[in-house]
């Protein structure tokens, strides 16, 4: 009777057994309760139980699983989204070839729009717009680009031909204005200050790896080596360029255009700009 | 700690080194009762340790090695050293064959083996059957008043009501509740209380908290003595002795007097018997039970005399191999004369 000893021998490592630690077989013990009362005996009303259970699929109220609508959730929030409407690099070549853009200044939103091909409605939400890689193979152009969204592709074909490019975000205000100087300078009313980016986009914004303006320009210049040596081809010194003045020209954070800057009133009828004077509006102006 | 039990007797050896080396030259084991007497008395001087062995009073190790078992089983029987409480040191004297059916139940899920639950339905057993459930509350009839309809059947707005001593009322009657004196008594079946105490037996062997004595003689009457020899012997903080009289040494019934967890019982007895004195060296029990399933749970120790063993293995093996016995009921005589 190995078994017995086995069994046993299990026993006496369990704890001991005493007063506590007893229990009845596991079933029901006891006296069921007392149904009283007029409804309380055995026989229901109505049929049996069964009966009264829910029909198949039934989900307690809700609408069940083979009639609900699929949700698809791409389109979610698409109005606040921000658009960037797309300019390939093919495009901007085109451009230049046809005279459309002087290449000896630096190349902002106001320039792209002034060409009349691109179209930029801050009313649908395009923050700026978007450089695609399409003709890079065929860009040669030598520019200093400002564009707000880009892909590593298209910084390669810009810094391969000798140019250079920065990412720069605008917020609608600023936009607005920049789509059409004329009709805001007709306002009257004060250049706005750029916002700084919203929390979405300033992680690009302040990555060297995109050019952001935020970035700090040591990395930015690592960063274009980097670049280079990745999809093999040789960087140009910009210092020994010609056009080194205007390639290195960056506007300030806050600043939307060369030459003007925030708070000032452009008054196109005498010719003259207005410069605040207050102490508080320099203050709330300055970058 | 203990040593292993092993069937040979030769391997006594291993647990009796000392004892085996001196087997022949004979040596005292046991002082003599009168020593220790005089010794606890304070007439004798000596200490205890210094009792000089003495030739005249020897006794031959190991004393038991084995017993005659009545309704000897197929299964190899278990084992138990055999102690005695005289002395705290070279304590152990001898090994006792217990009983496979009594102290060795196959544990498993059926009738007539090992079940926890049967030793729970004993201690339900032993707690419900003396139980008396005196509460009682007063019905609608047995309340004051309640004889006058509290407002007109119709045209009061309010719910009809014939009594303020209905059920339904705050202060009414309470109906179908407890009702006087009430009797929990009921018997187990004889056979669940058998099988109780052998699963008993047989846990407290399995755990290590069965223990075999040769009698409960005691040295002194000192409880600190035989805390010393509980704490010596590693048997926890209660124990139960038992006996198979129900009187005993004297020694032993003053000192389990002192300490409330020792507790001295016999195997069973007929009557209530009262604390008084028989002897000079013995005391009857005033206990009122004899060994049962309650207070060997209760206890972390069970402690048995010989004499105590062979009468539990007696009557318990009665019931479970004993077909006159088993059979009683379809006997003849149970069942009356045929007419």
């Amino acid at each position: 009777m190995a078994s017995v000893e086995k069994a046993l021998s299990l026993l006496k490592n369990l704890p001991r057994v005493n007063l506590g630690n007893l229990k009845p077989l596991p079933g029901r013990r006891g006296k069921k309760p007392d149904r009283r009362g007029q409804h309380g005996g055995k026989n229901r009303g109505f049929g049996d139980g069964a009966n009264n259970l829910p029909r198949m699929g039934f989900e307690g109220g809700n609408v069940p699983f083979y009639r609900r609508m699929p949700v698809e959730p791409y389109y979610k929030d698409h109005a606040f989204r921000k658009q960037y409407p797309p300019l390939s690099l093919l495009q901007l070549q085109r451009l230049v070839d046809l005279g459309r853009i002087d290449t000896t200044e630096p190349i902002d939103l106001t320039t792209l729009c002034n060409t009349k091909v691109i179209t930029v409605n801050p009313h649908l939400k395009h923050y700026g717009i978007n450089l695609t890689d399409e003709g890079a193979d065929i860009f040669e152009a030598k520019v200093n680009i400002e564009i707000q969204w880009t892909n590593e592709i298209a910084i390669a074909a810009i810094e391969k031909s000798g140019g250079t490019i920065t990412t720069k975000f605008y917020d609608l205000q600023c936009i607005d204005a920049m789509v059409n100087p004329l009709l805001f300078f007709n306002r009257g009313i004060p250049i706005p200050r750029c916002k700084l980016p919203s929390m979405d986009v300033i992680e690009y914004y302040s990555d060297a790896k995109n050019r952001g303006y935020l970035a700090d320009p040591e990395l930015i210049r690592q960063a274009r080596i980097e670049l280079a040596q990745k999809m093999g081809y040789n960087l140009a010194d910009p210092s020994q360029d010609p056009l080194y003045e205007m390639l290195t020209k960056r506007k300030d954070p806050r600043q939307i255009w060369f030459g003007l800057s925030p708070g000032w009133v452009v008054n196109l009828k005498h010719k003259t700009v207005l410069k605040p004077n207050d102490p508080e509006l320099i203050e709330y102006y300055q970058s | 700690m203990r040593l292993p039990l092993f069937n040979s007797t030769s391997l006594i050896r291993l647990a009796f080194p000392k004892q085996c080396l001196q087997y022949g030259k004979p040596r005292l084991w046991f002082s003599t009762s009168t020593q220790l007497r005089q010794h606890a008395e304070g007439t004798d001087e000596t200490s205890i340790t210094d009792i000089e062995p003495q030739q005249t009073e020897q006794r031959n190790l190991p004393l038991v090695t084995s017993r005659k078992l009545q309704f000897p089983s197929k299964v190899a029987p278990k084992q138990a050293w055999l102690e005695t409480l005289e002395q705290t040191e070279d304590d152990i004297i001898g090994i006792v064959d217990l009983h496979p059916e009594i102290f060795g139940l196959f544990p498993r899920k059926c009738v007539a083996y090992f079940r926890i639950d049967v030793l729970w339905w004993n201690v339900f057993w032993q707690r419900e059957y003396r139980r008396v459930d005196y509460r009682q509350v007063k019905t609608r009839a047995e309340m004051p008043g309640g004889g006058r309809k509290p407002w007109q059947q119709k045209r009061t707005g309010r719910a009809r009501h014939g009594s303020i001593r209905s059920p339904l009322w705050v202060k009414g009657g309470k109906s179908f509740g407890p009702r006087g004196p009430k009797s929990h008594f009921f018997m187990l079946p004889d056979n669940l209380r058998v099988l109780g105490l052998r699963t008993g037996l047989t846990v407290k062997y399995a755990q290590n908290n069965l223990h075999i004595v040769e009698n409960l003689h005691l040295p002194s009457d000192d409880p600190t003595y035989l805390m010393n020899l509980v704490e010596s012997k590693d048997w926890g903080l209660s124990v139960l002795f038992v006996d198979d009289t129900d009187y005993i040494d004297k020694n032993m019934a003053i000192a389990t007097n002192e300490v409330k967890q020792y507790n001295v019982m016999p195997v069973y007895v007929w009557k209530p018997m009262k604390l008084f004195r028989i002897d000079e060296s013995f005391l009857r029990l005033s206990s009122a039970a004899g060994l049962n399933v309650y207070s060997m749970l209760k206890h972390e120790t069970l402690v048995l005399t010989l004499d105590a063993l062979e009468k539990i293995e007696e009557r318990l093996l009665q019931h479970v191999c004993n077909v006159d016995y088993r059979d009683k009921h379809f006997s003849l005589k149970a069942v009356g004369p045929r007419v």
